[in-house]
This record gives C-alpha cells, sequence and structure tokens, in this order.
C-alpha cells in the first residue's frame, strides 16, 4: 500500500531554513519520507527505540565533543544509517563518525538521490520491471486458475510444494496480482489461458 | 479529488483555504459530523464549535494530507466516542454511497463492454464487496459494541452470546480487501483490453483510488490510533 512506503528520517538541524529546504528537495524526489526535525541526539534515540527510523541526518556541529554518546547511540541502533549533513568544515575525525557524508552544495537532485539509495533496500524491491512471466510460472498459473492447490500443483508438475510456493510468489510480483481471481483475469487478458477452458 | 500531500495543518490554520487545498477534508468533516459552513474559523475554532478535541482532529486532518500520525498521542475516552463515530459514519459512507457508485459504473461498462474478461471482474468486484460488507458488519457487530462497553465501563462482555472482539481478526481482514482492491485497479489498469470504453474506465479507476484512499485512513485510524487507545483504557481499569 502506497502509505506504508514512508521512509522515516530524524533531522538534527539547528536552522530552519535548511531544514526546510532538506525537506522540500526530498518531497520531489520520487520515494516518500516522513521527517521528524528533532533537537538533540536523545530524541533521536527516542524515537530509534520505536523501531521505525531508517536514517538520521545530522548536522556535525551538535555531536561535537559528544562522540561518545553519538557512538553509542550508532551501536544501539545499528539497523539506522547515519549521514552527516555538511555546510562548513568539520575535522575529518569527526566526520569519520558517520556512515556518509553529504554536502549541502551538491544539487538537490543529487542529495535525494544520495539519501534515496542509503535508504533501505526494500524500496527497489517493490520497484522491480515487471517482467514477463517464465514458462514454468506460467504452468504453475495456468493450474492456479483451474482451482488447483499447491500439493496438487506439485503433483502435477513434479516438483516440490516448496518450489510451487515460491513460484506463485514471483507470479505475483511480476503481475501484481495477489488474488486468485484476479490471476484469473490476467491470465483470460493476457492469452493464457481461454475463456473456454475457463468455463469448463 | 484527494490530495495526498497537502501542509501539515495547525491549529491557526484557516479551514476553508485547507479544504480548497484538499477537498477531501471535507469527507472527514462529514464522518465527524461537522457543519461545512465554517466561514472564516481557523481549525482551533472548528473544533470548538463542533466540541471535538483539537488534537484528534488535527490527527485525522493530517492523515488526509499525507501525514502518518506520531507514537505519541495523548487522547482521551471523549476521543474514543469521537472516533467511533467517525468509523460509523464512514462505514456507511462506503456501503451506501462509494460501493453502489463503482457497482453501477461497471453496470454501465457492462453494456459497452459485453467481453468474458469484464463479466469477470465484475463478478470479481461483486465478490470483492461482499466480503467488505462482512467486515463492516463485523466491526458494526462485534468491535464497536465492545467498545461501547468499555466506555460505560462495562465488564468486557465475557457472556456467551457476545462473540468476542479480536485484534487478529480484525487485521487479517484488513490486509485481503487491499489487496482484492489493489488486483482490481491493476487489473482495468494494466491488463484487461479496453473496448470503447475509456471514460467509464478513467470514472472506475478514480473511484477506486479515492476508495482506496479512505480505506487506507480507516485502517490506520483503527490500527494506530483505535486499537492502541482501547488497549490504554483497559489497562487502566
Amino acid at each position: 500500500m502506497m502509505n506504508r512506503e514512508i521512509k522515516n528520517i530524524a533531522v538534527l538541524e539547528p536552522s530552519q531554513i535548511v531544514f526546510e529546504g532538506l525537506s522540500n528537495v526530498l518531497s520531489k524526489s520520487g520515494q516518500q519520507f516522513h521527517l521528524l526535525r528533532t533537537d538533540d541526539l536523545n530524541e533521536i534515540q527516542n524515537l530509534a527505540a520505536l523501531g521505525k527510523l531508517e536514517l538520521a541526518i545530522i548536522n556535525p556541529s551538535q555531536i561535537q565533543n559528544k562522540n561518545k554518546e553519538f557512538l553509542s547511540a550508532k551501536k544501539n541502533h545499528p539497523g539506522i544509517v547515519w549521514i552527516a549533513l555538511i555546510y562548513n568544515f568539520f575535522d575529518q575525525q569527526l566526520l569519520s563518525l558517520f556512515d556518509k557524508v553529504i554536502n549541502i552544495t551538491d544539487s538537490g537532485e543529487s542529495i535525494a538521490e544520495q539519501i534515496k539509495n542509503l535508504s533501505n533496500s526494500e524500496i527497489h524491491n517493490n520497484d522491480v520491471e515487471h517482467e514477463q512471466l517464465s514458462e514454468r510460472e506460467i504452468d504453475v498459473l495456468k493450474l492456479i486458475v483451474k482451482g488447483f492447490s499447491n500439493k496438487e500443483v506439485a503433483d502435477n508438475l513434479n516438483i516440490s510444494i516448496h518450489t510451487v510456493i515460491s513460484h506463485r510468489k514471483n507470479i505475483s510480483q511480476k503481475t501484481g496480482i495477489k488474488s486468485q481471481s484476479g490471476l484469473t483475469i490476467y491470465a483470460i487478458s493476457n492469452k493464457i489461458i481461454l475463456i473456454e477452458d475457463f468455463a469448463k | 479529488m484527494y490530495q495526498t500531500k497537502g501542509n501539515f495543518i495547525r491549529p491557526e490554520m484557516k479551514i476553508s483555504s485547507l479544504i480548497f487545498e484538499n477537498p477531501s477534508l471535507l469527507l472527514l468533516m462529514e464522518h465527524l459530523e461537522m457543519d461545512f459552513i465554517v466561514h472564516e474559523k481557523t481549525v482551533k475554532q472548528l473544533c470548538a464549535t463542533n466540541n471535538i478535541s483539537e488534537e484528534l482532529f488535527l490527527i485525522f486532518a493530517n492523515l488526509y494530507n499525507g501525514f502518518q500520525p506520531t507514537e505519541h498521542q495523548n487522547l482521551t475516552r471523549e476521543d474514543l466516542t469521537t472516533i467511533i463515530k467517525f468509523l460509523k459514519n464512514s462505514h456507511n459512507y462506503y456501503e451506501n454511497e462509494k460501493y453502489p457508485e463503482i457497482r453501477s459504473y461497471f453496470e454501465q461498462l457492462h453494456e459497452q463492454n459485453n467481453s468474458a474478461e469484464i463479466q469477470l471482474i465484475e463478478k470479481f468486484f461483486d465478490e470483492y464487496f461482499k466480503e467488505v460488507k462482512e467486515h463492516l458488519h463485523y466491526e458494526n457487530r462485534v468491535a464497536f459494541p465492545y467498545f461501547y462497553r468499555l466506555l460505560k465501563n462495562e465488564p468486557s462482555g465475557n457472556t456467551e452470546k457476545q462473540e468476542k472482539y479480536s485484534v487478529s481478526e480484525y487485521q487479517e481482514h484488513h490486509t485481503d480487501i487491499e489487496f482484492k482492491l489493489n488486483d482490481l485497479k491493476e487489473l482495468l489498469l494494466k491488463h484487461v483490453p479496453v473496448k470503447n470504453d475509456r471514460v467509464l474506465r478513467r470514472k472506475i479507476i478514480t473511484s477506486l483510488c479515492e476508495l482506496e484512499n479512505d480505506l487506507n485512513i480507516h485502517s490506520t485510524i483503527e490500527e494506530t490510533i483505535l486499537i492502541p487507545l482501547v488497549s490504554k483504557i483497559e489497562h487502566d481499569e
């Protein structure tokens, strides 16, 4: 569902203008991001504890002299990608604590692209081009629309149930259709089965 | 038509401008039984006139504008009454307005394109609608009365007559309903061949998207606002 694809990003950035600008650039990226503006590292940790945070974008000046605290936050929440957003000079040692450094003078597209690539790979799976079904998948589909159970499909094609389930998963991923009645209409529309066969 | 990327709504904003930006806020107000003549009222004033908590209204309205609710909500028992009112009214909207609308498009479509696929897709829609109705009735019959009893501090109905309300059953229904609606959209847009039916098909797909958007909001409200609030009230007792 479209709403469930939103990625949460915590932002620790004292300048409102920079925050709004970042938010604007990301809103044009095609991926939906939900930006949560935070006041300190603690707040980010609290959000992370709720388990829905994927990225944290931080102005490194906000963690200066707080290296220890930052390192422990990173250790406590290994699933989060930590990004430094910089617009002035910072000590290399400080920047090396981050997973990635993004420079504010980069173009908007490039910033959005970098952030998009860093957020969870799950997005890419959903974006997979819908490819053609393989011959084997078509065999399985033909039997599914006839109302065969996984076990019957397996026996019929002489393959394991496990393989049938994996074919079914691929079919739904490629076609974007999950229900059996939906798949039937798909198969007829694409001339995989004839309506006369189905009526039988 | 709805918008999924509106402004983040704050109490001092004028409700009329917000509605022009995203007209589906009218649907929200209808579900909450609020007056449509809003004059120059701000969100804060609108909530005060209609006796609805500002916090709850902001959560709902922002959801319609595409912002997911945060986990920190300070909702109360009174809000639960409002939430149930909203859900009941939206059930009514699905059952007596949105589905009949789409159904009538299918009937017209049928006249213009009588291919086997269209007949099957009509059947698919009917089956889907039947399932949705069952779910709505389940909520009306089991879930809502349970919440009302909770509000009135009545014991949590363990008498045998009352079917026990279950969160997992609730969520299972939701998933299934979402899948089938998605299948319908996919088929109409990508697979079923067009035959002189462009206008109707556009109407159906648009209506399905509107319905999907409202159903998404509906389940988000149930899953992230209602259920946590109910557990909180249960826990407090």
